[in-house]
């Protein structure tokens, strides 16, 4: 009886949460099978549903997708580039700081997430100022250091509340053996954190693939920016083709959701790995 | 195959003194085993002997080298963890030969030494299992392989056997002796439980506190302990101890407890009217006969094993275990008499707990 209650609770507040989720993307799914003149008509279903805005889409035929296929895969290599150093940043520390115990590691730690306490709308001009200062600025590295900044505290911290879980006796089994530290981190610690590696690196993947603003600022160059970008110059005109923005960015969601769907099992056991203290 | 031996050693946490200053020595292909209640040091003496602890004072030798700023790794030993720690992303075959591999052995050598290890320790068949999917014996027989290719000169455990249940525990007993008595390595166990150590070691080292109470082989434990801390510690069931005064005239010598019994006692240390502790164990206390070396007891509980029965049996105020071997048709309340031979007595200084000799 009282499950039934719990599963009645549950039911209640998922079917809003479902539909409140749900109805944005399925309008955005409507457009994109709409003609410019039935975008707007407010039906539930368009009268004559048609794929033409992918074909524009893909073929870049409109003057605000002239470099759809180029922005598409400058999105795509910031955002591994993002999740792959990352990985390399966020494994290193939580190795580090969990298991070789370096002096202040903890405090470091501490330190980078404070910076979550600010905004990062706030660092976004201070960040412009730094790259500029590095000479970074309209360069892809610019994007890329900046997205690896703002992942990397939560993904050390993911990282280290894991490795917190391995037991001591196998690096002491693994010192006797004879690993040096190196070999411990690549022999034994990495396969054993993979799951954790697979959703931190997913994470800062899917940050750096959705991010606006950094990228709004840091790139301006047509050939270099981000799709994200090149959908917000969408705006700027008084008559924008709604229909081919919508297309492009129901476009744009199917990576991530394809990532999802592959990496669920681990993004889920990683992310929640270290939720609670036990 | 190596002499170790600890040479004053002392160890601190933080302000805890955790070991005081123990010294001796284990023999080229000995079976020590480190023995004592739990936190009385054990692991953290045998961490210090691998490498895995710092050694707070005094040094530790492995084959006349001292090695207290040796590196585990070129302490040349190999370690058996009570929970086992075997590589989980690893198959038996690549435990096995993982120090080999981090050596940069050859790849045949690596297989020709997993593969003699396999067969030592009945493994052939699950090389290529993870130790997921292995038995918790058989993790201990892995880890056991773990340490055996490597053929270092010390052999650590650490209660290797804790996470097994009692059946395949005496087993696993039977197999690391005999596995130590075909590799003759020098062999440091540490355990809790006396009767592992009673049953395994060639030398028993107990410990209690941090400080060492007496090394000996089991039998010179048993028969001779050197206080009463060891005393009550090795055997099982525990031996028997009642506290009294020593009465002795001339060559005959008792134990006057105050609820008026009189314990036998032999020509052993002692001077009269000495207090002191009085120590019989339970297979020492002969059921019937009476006369001068016997003491009344009445029955109270009567425990049948099968080939022995235990009685608990109430002698004067104290409560006393008695085995006697074979079966009995005695009843709880029953009264009978407990001969006692003055040279199965052990008597020991109430005060300081040492054994008293003559
Ligand atoms: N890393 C440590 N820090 C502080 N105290 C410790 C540490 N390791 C062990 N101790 C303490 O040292 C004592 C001996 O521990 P240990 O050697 O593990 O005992 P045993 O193995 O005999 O059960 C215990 O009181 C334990 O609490
Ligand atoms: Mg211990």
């Amino acid at each position: 009886m009282k499950r039934l209650l719990t599963e009645a609770k549950l039911v209640l507040i998922g079917i809003p949460v479902a539909i409140w989720t749900l109805l944005p993307i399925y309008h955005m799914f409507l457009f994109s099978i709409s003609t410019k003149e039935e975008a707007f008509s407010g039906e539930l279903w368009p009268a004559h549903p048609t794929l033409r805005n992918f074909g524009v889409v893909f073929r870049e035929q409109n003057y605000f997708l002239n470099h759809f296929w180029r922005q598409f895969a400058n999105s795509l290599l910031i955002a591994v580039a993002v999740g792959a150093i990352t990985l390399v940043v966020a494994a290193g520390a939580a190795f580090s700081i969990s298991r070789l115990r370096t002096r202040g590691g903890r405090l470091v730690l501490n330190c980078a997430l404070f910076t979550y306490f600010i905004p990062a709308a706030f660092l976004a001009v201070p960040m412009y100022k730094a790259m500029g200062t590095y000479g970074l600025l309209n360069t892809q590295w610019a994007l890329i250091l900046a997205m690896v900044t703002i992942a990397s505290p939560y993904a050390i911290w993911v990282l280290k509340q894991a490795s917190d879980k391995l037991p001591w006796e196998l690096d002491e089994a693994a010192r006797i053996d004879g690993a040096s530290p190196l070999q411990l981190f690549r022999l034994v610690y990495l396969p054993l954190i993979a799951p954790s590696l697979v959703a931190v690196g997913t994470y800062a993947l899917l940050l750096a693939w959705n991010e606006y603003l950094y990228a709004f600022l840091l790139l301006s160059n047509d050939k270099d920016i981000t799709l994200p970008v090149a959908l917000g110059h969408f705006l700027s005109a008084d008559d924008s083709p709604w229909e081919l923005l919508m297309t492009t960015g129901l476009i744009y969601a199917l990576p991530p959701a394809a990532i999802y769907y592959a990496f669920k099992r681990y993004m889920v056991a990683g992310l929640t790995a270290g939720a609670v203290k036990s | 195959m190596a002499p170790v031996s600890f040479n004053n050693i002392a160890k601190t946490f933080g302000s805890t003194e955790v070991i005081r200053g123990i010294s001796f020595d284990i023999r080229d292909g000995e079976f020590m085993v480190l023995v004592g209640p739990s936190g009385c040091g054990k692991s953290t003496l045998l961490r210090m002997l691998a490498g895995l602890e710092e050694i707070t004072a005094g040094t530790i030798a492995i084959d006349g080298r001292v090695v207290n700023q040796v590196d585990s790794k070129d302490r040349d030993i190999a370690m058996v963890f009570q929970s086992y720690a075997l590589y989980p992303h690893m198959s038996v075959r690549d435990n096995m030969g993982f120090s080999l591999r981090l050596r940069r052995a050859d790849r045949s050598e690596i297989d020709a030494r997993v593969m003699r290890a396999a067969r030592i320790l009945n493994l052939e068949p699950y090389l290529d299992r993870y130790p997921r999917e292995l038995s918790g014996g058989q993790r201990q027989r892995v880890a056991m392989g773990r340490a055996i290719v490597r053929d270092p000169k010390v052999f650590l455990f650490d209660e290797p056997l804790s996470n097994l249940d009692a059946k395949l525990r005496v087993q696993m007993r039977s197999e690391i002796k005999a596995l130590h008595q075909r590799l003759k390595t020098t062999t440091v166990y540490v355990t809790h439980d006396q009767i592992e150590a009673m049953t395994m070691a060639d030398r028993i080292v107990v410990m209690h506190d941090g400080a060492i109470e007496q090394i000996g082989t089991p039998l010179e434990l048993y028969d001779r302990p050197d206080n009463l801390f060891v005393a009550q510690f090795i055997g099982s069931p525990a031996m028997n101890v009642v506290r009294g005064t020593l009465r002795r005239t001339g060559s005959a010598a008792h134990v006057e407890t105050a609820d008026g019994v009189r314990w036998p006692a032999g020509s052993g240390g002692g001077v009269d009217g000495q207090a002191v502790a009085y120590g019989v164990r339970p297979d020492h206390l002969e059921l019937g006969g009476g006369g001068e070396r016997t003491v009344p007891g009445e029955i109270v509980v009567v425990e049948p094993t099968g080939s022995e029965t235990e009685l608990v049996v109430r002698i004067g105020d104290a409560q006393m275990t008695v085995e006697t071997h074979g079966r009995t048709t005695l009843q709880p309340g029953d009264k009978v008499g407990f001969a006692i031979d003055p040279a199965n007595v052990h008597l020991f200084d109430q005060a300081s707990g040492a054994r008293l000799v003559s």
